[in-house]
């Protein structure tokens, strides 16, 4: 019985070394299914009558509106909403199908696509070594792809990059340079005061561009509650394309059209959720957090921190108007500019922080009293007394002959851990805390 | 049990041997090979910059030079880096050829520039970062592949944008310093510098610290560069790099330009002197003696022809 079991074991044994035949599940090899998926993608690609209108969400965030047009040598021509001047004029470079651990698209020279994910942070205003942490190697899947739609996702940085195919209207419009027409959306920028509004139908919405994360966001009155809408947007020859719609009882809005921008009244124009209107400027929020203010002040008690401004206050729209950045104590370097409150039950402090190389520290600054919180919403800070001694004339005095300016400020929460302080008697000034 | 186990053992010594054999008797063809994707490297339709590569660098000197990106070729790959623009790469590469080959091949021949050259370039249009604030310039495997970063931000004469005072010094100090070190690595790892060149300066090297030296302390202690106090063979190829790229006069300038008194490693200023002339001596002799070179007039020939790019 044993041996028979054995020889048994034995013989499988032959068997199993025996067998030498390849049963695979697909037809052909990976080699040629794959070599077959390339030649599909780069056909889909080429053959696009007019090209692609495509999006990219780059790992750092924002949103950014391209066109491509791929041929069959391996050539791209592309326009991009990074800047004026890869609005208006295309730039040809080159791309390619590889095979990498995933199919993949690559654009492998320079183009207006690598400048976002350029590691030189004067390229892109982004963080040196890292730029928008974009990408220009994306992976192929092929359940992401149909006829018209292409989407892929970035090797390194996980950004998105949406294809979609343009029509010939489309098409044309990039060529006429209609995509720097839509970049003047850029010149609300422009306006002086911090609050600006705009009028669509029947709703007026308070609108707050940050043209560095490409957000815009909306605020109105329902009644007398106050909404709020944030979005990212990418620039198209068609105007603002809103990442997410707003909808808004009867209004939708995706985004704005038609826009029109007059340099010598300031004046931005655009369409938007069925109507037209232009941006006015405010001199306060549609609608004022009230408690805002408190609560900016009580934070830092609250949790033993301070608010911290690296520019200072930005006055009738020149960034860190007062130089503060210029300041400095003896040999040290000005690191950043403090409100810290409740450093005594009589006074908090507001003063330029400097860096020696090792350690920061406080040279002289301004004591102002508790601010007093109004009805409707404002801080207003008065002198207490001061530290050190601060110099006669320059960027700590201007800075705080603002501050205690009778007006007072609006405090506006702009995330979790930012406020705006806006002057609210012309809101033309402002200093960020973070 | 013993036996059990011995015969046991037998019939897997059997078994193997068996199997063994039946899968050696078949011969096993290597079936049909495909067309594996990739293999031998990326393709592309050819355009002006590759036929200009084809003929300038690849049929007269074996060079090939990559620029289009492929991640792989650079070696530490959670790098951000960005490939080169077109439109820089035949203005970069003509300056190496202008600065580096023709001076070489004019001087030794092309067999031996054809047997010593670097037969590998890659490109990136951006520097590579490092974490603790330095920008890396560029890198050399094994004497056959060089990576030269930050192609985009190269300019010379003729191209927008070219301010002489920022950019000649960026493409003297960056681009034509890395291939002539690069290349010193080459030569003297083919035949080694006499040994009396260690012991000029033999006590002041000091390895990894040198990054906490500038040039000028460095010279006080008697070598051309804070980079060239690192190591023996670094110090050799910063002599050679920084003779041809700055020329009799400028390397002279630089020597003069030593202060009076002494380092602080107790290096008096006619000893640096001493050390840096006692060291070019000994590179013009290395050129003469092991590969027939007149090192004065390949400097000549490199900077005249570096005075036609600025």
């Amino acid at each position: 019985m044993k041996r028979s079991l054995l020889y048994l074991l034995f013989l499988t044994t032959v068997f199993f070394s025996c067998e030498n035949k390849d049963d695979t599940v697909f037809e052909e090899s990976a080699d040629v299914r794959l070599n077959a998926a390339l030649a599909s993608y780069e056909k889909q690609l080429v053959e696009a009558p007019y090209g692609w209108n495509a999006v990219i969400y780059p790992g750092g965030g924002g949103s950014y509106g391209f066109y491509f047009k791929f041929d069959d040598k391996n050539r791209v021509t592309m326009f991009s909403d990074f800047s004026d001047a890869s609005a208006a004029k295309s730039k040809e470079s080159s791309y390619r199908l590889a095979a990498l651990q995933t199919p993949a698209l690559i654009f492998d020279t320079y183009s207006y696509l690598h400048v976002l994910a350029d590691p030189d942070e004067e390229v892109n205003d982004g963080v040196r070594g890292e730029g928008l942490k974009s990408d220009f190697e994306f992976s192929i899947y092929g359940d992401s792809l149909t006829a018209d739609r292409m989407a892929f996702v970035g090797r390194k940085n996980q950004s998105r990059l949406v294809l979609t195919k343009a029509t010939q209207a489309q098409a044309t419009a990039y060529t006429n340079g209609d995509l720097a027409k839509a970049l003047l959306f850029n010149n609300i920028a422009k306006y002086i005061p911090y609050f600006k509004r705009v009028t669509l139908g029947a709703n007026t919405y308070e609108i707050t561009v940050n043209q560095n994360a490409r957000t815009v966001k909306l605020i109105w009155l329902n009644g007398s509650t106050p909404k709020t809408f944030t979005t990212s947007y990418y620039l198209t020859p068609a105007g603002v394309t809103f990442v997410s719609p707003l909808v808004n009882g009867s209004q939708t809005i995706t985004g704005f059209g038609n826009i029109t921008w007059n340099a010598n009244t300031t004046q931005l124009g655009f369409s938007g959720g069925g109507a037209t209107g232009v941006v006015v400027s405010a001199i306060k929020p549609i609608s004022v957090d009230l408690a805002a203010s408190k609560r900016w002040w009580q934070t830092p008690i609250e949790s033993g921190g301070d608010w911290r401004s690296a520019t200072g206050f930005h006055v009738n729209g020149v960034d860190d108007a007062f130089k503060v950045a210029d300041l400095k104590s003896d040999e040290s370097i000005f690191a950043f500019y403090v409100y810290q409150p409740g450093v005594s039950a009589r006074n908090d402090l507001f003063a330029p922080i400097f860096y020696d190389g090792k350690s920061i520290f406080l040279d002289y600054g301004h004591a102002p009293a508790p601010p007093t919180f109004t009805a409707d919403g404002r801080a207003i800070f008065s002198p207490a007394g001061t530290y050190g001694t601060i110099p006669a004339a320059g960027a700590a005095a201007e800075s705080a002959k603002l501050l205690y300016d009778p007006s007072g400020f609006y405090l506006i929460q702009t995330s979790d851990e930012t406020y705006d302080m806006v002057s609210a008697k012309d809101a033309k000034s402002w200093i960020t805390w973070e | 049990m013993k036996t059990i186990f011995k015969h046991f053992a037998y019939y897997i010594v059997a078994a193997i041997l068996c199997s063994t054999t039946l899968t050696s008797c078949k011969e096993d063809s290597i079936g049909e090979v495909d067309d594996i994707p990739g293999i031998g490297g990326p393709t592309w339709v050819e355009g002006p910059v590759d036929r200009w590569i084809h003929d300038s660098l690849v049929v007269p000197y074996n060079i090939s030079a990559q620029y289009k990106w492929n991640q792989f070729e650079f070696g530490n790959i959670t790098k951000n880096l960005v490939p080169p623009d077109e439109a820089q790469v035949i203005p970069l590469l003509s300056t190496i050829r202008k600065a580096w080959t023709n001076p070489y091949v004019e001087e030794a021949g092309k067999v031996f520039y054809n047997k010593y050259s670097p037969k590998s370039f890659i490109l990136s249009g951006s520097n590579e970062y490092n974490s603790e604030g330095s920008i890396t310039l560029g890198t050399a495997e094994g004497g056959r592949k060089v990576i030269l970063y930050g192609v985009n931000l190269f300019k010379i004469k003729g191209m927008a944008g070219y301010e002489p005072g920022r950019d000649s010094s960026f493409v003297k100090d960056w681009f034509l310093h890395t291939i002539h070190h690069e290349f010193g690595h080459i030569l003297h790892q083919t035949v080694l510098y006499p040994v009396e060149y260690k012991n000029i300066s033999k006590s002041y090297y000091q390895g990894g610290n040198w990054i906490n030296w500038s040039d000028s302390d460095a010279r006080r202690d008697g070598f051309i560069t804070a980079y060239s106090s690192s190591a023996f063979d670094e110090d050799f190829v910063e002599m050679i790099a920084m003779m041809l790229t700055e020329g009799k006069v400028g390397f002279d300038k630089l020597v003069n330009s030593i202060p009076e008194g002494t380092s602080s490693h107790g290096v008096t200023k006619a000893q640096a002197q001493a050390a840096l002339r006692q060291k070019e001596a000994i590179i013009v002799a290395y050129y003469k003696n092991t590969w027939k070179i007149d090192f004065y007039s390949l400097q000549k020939r490199v900077r005249t022809s570096m005075n036609k790019l600025f």
